[in-house]
């Protein structure tokens, strides 16, 4: 019944690719993504590199050079609070804008939303998710969860067929991007083939510099109509430095944690201070001694629990 | 207007002596009014008599269509006479109509019988219209207040509901007219319904002067139609009807008929309009109470529906119809034979089909309407419309609707289920269209033309008819026309 | 025989791609797409058996193509429809019908005739394949 374009329309003999990139919004997109997130250079230029080659593909494809849809789920590695997610919401925005999925919406899910319980829970649960999913973008965060090799039972080997067989047969409906810790990643795919395979792109997020750090506290603080004190900036430089040396460091996460701690002390400070009347100033100012009252500052968020921490692992 | 206009005599010694007075005087012209939720509103073309001051012929109508007569009568104080008493309270010029007014008349609610369309036209329609200082008195439109319309039954089955009995959905409903009207026995006329049923439409109709004459008694064309109708469905395995038309010279003949209707299993019963409103109402309860659709054939209705400065507007008695409980009635087709411009058939149509509608003077609806959960019309096109106008079609009535192509099933060159085909084909293909995101208005031709490709009785069609139109001007337009925001 | 129930009938089967854009239509009007199967499709025959609930939480009909696909993997040899449900007010019912699947074998239905009084008959529509019993109809 249905005709589709292809079949009557006329191949071009030419194409003009940077129309293309300006018509399709992909500079749009790549403008956004450079002002909006502070850093990650390598994870840029991999974008960059993914939506020429995309471009270059759709001319292709519109020229009758190639017919197939190419493969385009990835794997995004790195340590926690590096951008996964964000990068996953713009690349979900790029893909849609470039044709390759038709809403771009991105759905995020980890084990517990794939894997059931019991027999015969699985596969509807799986299958649930990746219909939400469909015309979108699957962000599967912490995907090596997935595997269990010390459990022959386990059913995420079940979600772990249907995945592959829908990446295989639903390319044009769904991209899947598998997210993690760099070297469990690895062991993941070496145990899984099957996914590994199926992985056309995988980018490598790399940890915030201290800088960074300091700069994407900055707007983080902006965008909640605050700032810092002058003599508080240099005390988060020296808590970022800390921190990074304390257990369960997760990059952005842990600054906008700290960051939400020294809000609550703010008020607390304002409350048992506050004489008369405090104007916006005084509301929207983070002071060095919202800040050095961490225990960042005193040896760390309780060596204890990081011990047991490791002891349940 | 206001520095000539009479003001109401409130002095009751004076009001109420002996004799004849303005009707504006006697308090039926109330220019400061605000119309109560419960009011009745009556919207009235006058065109008065020259030298008759509007306002007065207005207030002479509200007068004359509630409680006045030509002189002063003292029983008036036995009563709680302003309330009963309606009111006009706004009298406007038409646009580009010298002589012609609006004027709104206000009722109380407590002048109608609930649940009754003979008292509430007897009285908005009754002795005013032959009111000698008129020239000519049109109803043009009304506002039925809810707690009104919740004295109804409204109609028998509903859009939705007869959907789910045909298992029909996400289409028109096809139909068509047995031709020839007149002359074909019970056994020829069963066979026009069965090849048009199999070919591939949902229903056929009795036309609306086939009773039971010499050359087709009653049962006769019953027992042939029911035959038709099963053996179709068992060879589409879909639900089919006929329309039997049981309209007949009393009440007990009608309900007589209708009961054979159902026991030989029809889903669908007919009337026409002429049968009169209290009739209408009865069927319409006698269909609720049977599981049946109810078909109204609008018979008789341009003889007072079709000019535009005397009579009664359609929307009127499209809103009548749907307090009295069909479920089905013709409302034009824009591009058939029959009268009917864009704008003031759309008007119709979401007067059958909407929950409420808001007032849209382009579509010559002045006034808010809320329905109340009334269940709502099918409206039904037919009247010279062909295969080749789906397109058309589609885009000025929308989805739920009956298209009867009558002559466009049966003329077909290569017999009627060939026609039959050829209109379902037309309408699928289009309907598959639009859903697709085409621009079916412009492309619609290109459209049947591919859908002809692999149905050949589509393309005999589209080439017997493919010149037929009706194009002639409206004598029924609004008078309002839509200022470019609002069309944009 | 060809069933012609539902909103196309007469138009060629569906592709896969037929299914999506009408599918897609559905989901943009805000109603929700279900899948639904049967080996009695008797025209008054109102529940097919559901194939999963009806999905009312998925944006792209390319997961409405996945469960007929899942569907006839099941039940590839006999009618399946897809229906969409829309729940706004005054509505609150099927907006939508489409067969996507038929048996290769439509045997169609019998008419019985029950001779009554007068001239009146009683007809009864049969699907020729109920004769058999559920699971056993279609090849």
């Amino acid at each position: 019944m249905t005709e589709t374009a292809d079949d009557t329309a006329p191949r071009p003999e030419t194409v003009d690719l940077a129309r293309a990139f300006e018509e399709s919004g992909t500079r749009e997109v790549l403008r956004e993504l450079d002002e909006e997130m502070i850093g990650l250079a390598p994870v840029k230029s991999r974008i960059r590199e993914t939506a020429a080659l995309l471009l270059v593909d759709q001319a292709r494809r519109r020229m009758g050079l190639a017919t197939e849809t190419p493969t385009l789920h990835m794997s995004f590695t790195g340590n926690p609070g590096t951008g996964k997610t964000t990068v996953a919401l713009k690349m979900a925005s790029l893909l849609h804008r470039l044709g390759y999925v038709r809403k771009g919406h991105l759905v995020t899910v980890t084990r517990d939303d794939l894997v059931g319980q019991y027999i015969g829970h699985t596969a509807p649960k799986t299958k649930e998710v990746l219909k939400k999913a469909m015309g979108g973008v699957l962000f599967i965060d912490e995907a090596y969860y997935l595997y269990r090799p010390e459990n022959e039972r386990d059913y995420g080997q079940e979600a772990i067929e249907i995945l592959l067989q829908v990446m295989e047969n639903n390319r044009d409906d769904l991209v899947v991007i598998l997210a993690g810790y760099a070297d469990r990643m690895d062991r993941f795919f070496e145990s899984n083939p099957g996914f590994r395979s199926r992985i056309a792109h995988h980018i490598e997020f790399p940890d915030y510099t201290d800088a960074e750090l300091l700069q994407i506290s900055e707007i983080m603080l902006s965008e909640q109509n605050y700032d810092f004190a002058p003599e508080a900036r240099a005390a988060m430089a020296d808590y970022i430095a800390l921190r990074r040396q304390q257990p369960h460091f997760a990059n952005a996460r842990s600054i906008r944690n700290a960051l939400d701690r020294a809000r609550l002390r703010q008020a607390n400070r304002l409350f048992a201070e506050a004489k008369g009347p405090l104007g916006a100033r005084e509301l929207s100012t983070i002071t060095e001694t919202d800040l050095r009252a961490s225990r960042v500052f005193r040896g760390g968020l309780g060596t204890d629990r990081a011990r047991m921490a490791q002891a349940a692992e | 207007m206001n520095d000539m206009t009479p003001q109401t005599v409130t002095d009751a010694k004076k009001r109420y002596s002996a004799g004849v007075m303005k009707y504006a005087q006697m308090g039926y012209w109330e220019p400061d009014y605000t119309p109560k939720e419960t009011d009745v509103i009556a919207l009235f073309r006058i065109t008065p008599q020259d030298g008759v001051d509007e306002v007065e012929a207005a207030a002479a109508v509200a007068g004359e269509s509630s409680t006045a007569t030509w002189t002063v009568v003292w029983t008036d104080r036995l009563t709680n006479c302003d309330k009963y008493r309606a009111k006009a309270y706004r009298v406007d010029p038409v646009p580009n109509a010298p002589g012609e007014f609006f004027a709104y008349i206000a009722y109380d609610l407590d002048l109608f019988e609930p649940g009754s369309i003979a008292n509430l036209t007897a009285s908005i329609i009754g002795n005013v219209f032959g009111f000698k200082p008129l020239k000519a008195l049109r109803l043009e439109d009304m506002r039925l207040p809810v707690a009104y319309v919740k004295t109804f039954q409204g109609p028998a089955t509903g859009i939705v509901v007869e959907r789910e009995r045909l298992n029909c959905y996400g289409r028109p409903l096809l139909g068509a007219t047995v031709k020839p009207k007149l002359g074909l026995s019970g056994r020829n006329y069963g066979r026009v319904v069965y090849e048009a049923l199999k070919g591939g439409l949902d229903f056929t109709k009795d036309d609306e002067n086939i009773n039971s004459q010499p050359f087709m008694h009653w049962r006769d064309r019953f027992l042939y139609c029911m035959e038709a109708v099963n053996r179709a469905s068992a060879a589409t395995g879909e639900v089919k009807g006929t329309y039997l038309n049981v309209t007949a010279g009393t009440m007990e003949e009608m309900y007589a008929r209708a009961e054979f209707a159902k026991s030989l299993g029809s889903v669908i019963v007919m009337i026409d309009l002429v049968i009169g409103y209290t009739a209408i109402q009865s069927m319409a309860k006698w269909a609720r109470d049977n599981d049946m659709i109810l078909h109204l054939h609008r018979a008789g209705h341009s003889t007072y529906t079709r000019q535009r400065s005397h009579g009664v507007s359609f929307r009127v008695i499209a809103k009548w119809m749907r307090l009295a409980g069909v479920d089905h009635l013709h409302a034009g087709t824009v591009v058939g034979k029959l009268e009917g411009d864009p704008a003031t058939t759309k008007g119709y149509y979401d007067i059958f089909r909407e929950e409420r509608n808001p007032m849209a003077l382009e579509n010559g609806v002045f006034f808010d309407q809320d329905w109340a959960s009334l269940n709502k019309m099918m409206p039904v096109a037919s009247g010279g419309i062909h295969a080749g106008q789906m397109h058309q079609l589609l885009t000025y009535l929308g989805e739920d609707v009956v298209l009867q192509f009558g002559g466009g099933t049966i003329g077909h060159p290569h017999g009627i289920a060939a026609g039959a085909t050829a209109n379902r084909v037309a309408l699928e293909a289009m309907v598959y269209a639009r859903n697709a995101g085409r621009d079916i208005w412009n492309e619609g031709e290109d459209i049947l033309r591919d859908a002809a490709k692999t149905c050949t009785p589509l393309k005999q069609a589209l080439d017997t008819w493919k010149d037929v139109t009706f194009d002639y001007a409206s004598t029924d337009a609004p008078d309002f026309a839509p200022t470019p925001e609002v069309s944009a | 025989m060809r069933l012609t129930q539902g909103t196309f009938s007469f138009l060629p089967d569906f592709t896969d791609e037929d299914i999506r854009l009408q599918a897609q239509y559905a989901i943009d009007q805000g109603w929700a797409v279900s899948v639904e199967w049967t080996d009695d499709p008797h025209p008054r025959n109102t529940y097919w058996e559901m194939w999963g609930h009806p999905m009312f939480d998925n944006p792209d009909a390319a997961a409405v193509v996945f469960e007929v696909n899942e569907c006839r993997k099941e039940h590839g040899s006999k009618y399946i429809r897809v229906i969409a449900f829309d729940a706004s007010p005054g509505w609150e019912s099927i907006r939508m019908s489409f067969i996507v699947n038929r048996p290769a074998e439509e045997p169609g239905f019998r008419l019985v005739r029950q001779e009554g009084e007068g001239r009146a008959v009683r007809y009864t529509i049969q699907s020729y394949a109920a004769d058999r019993p559920e699971g056993a109809r279609y090849a």
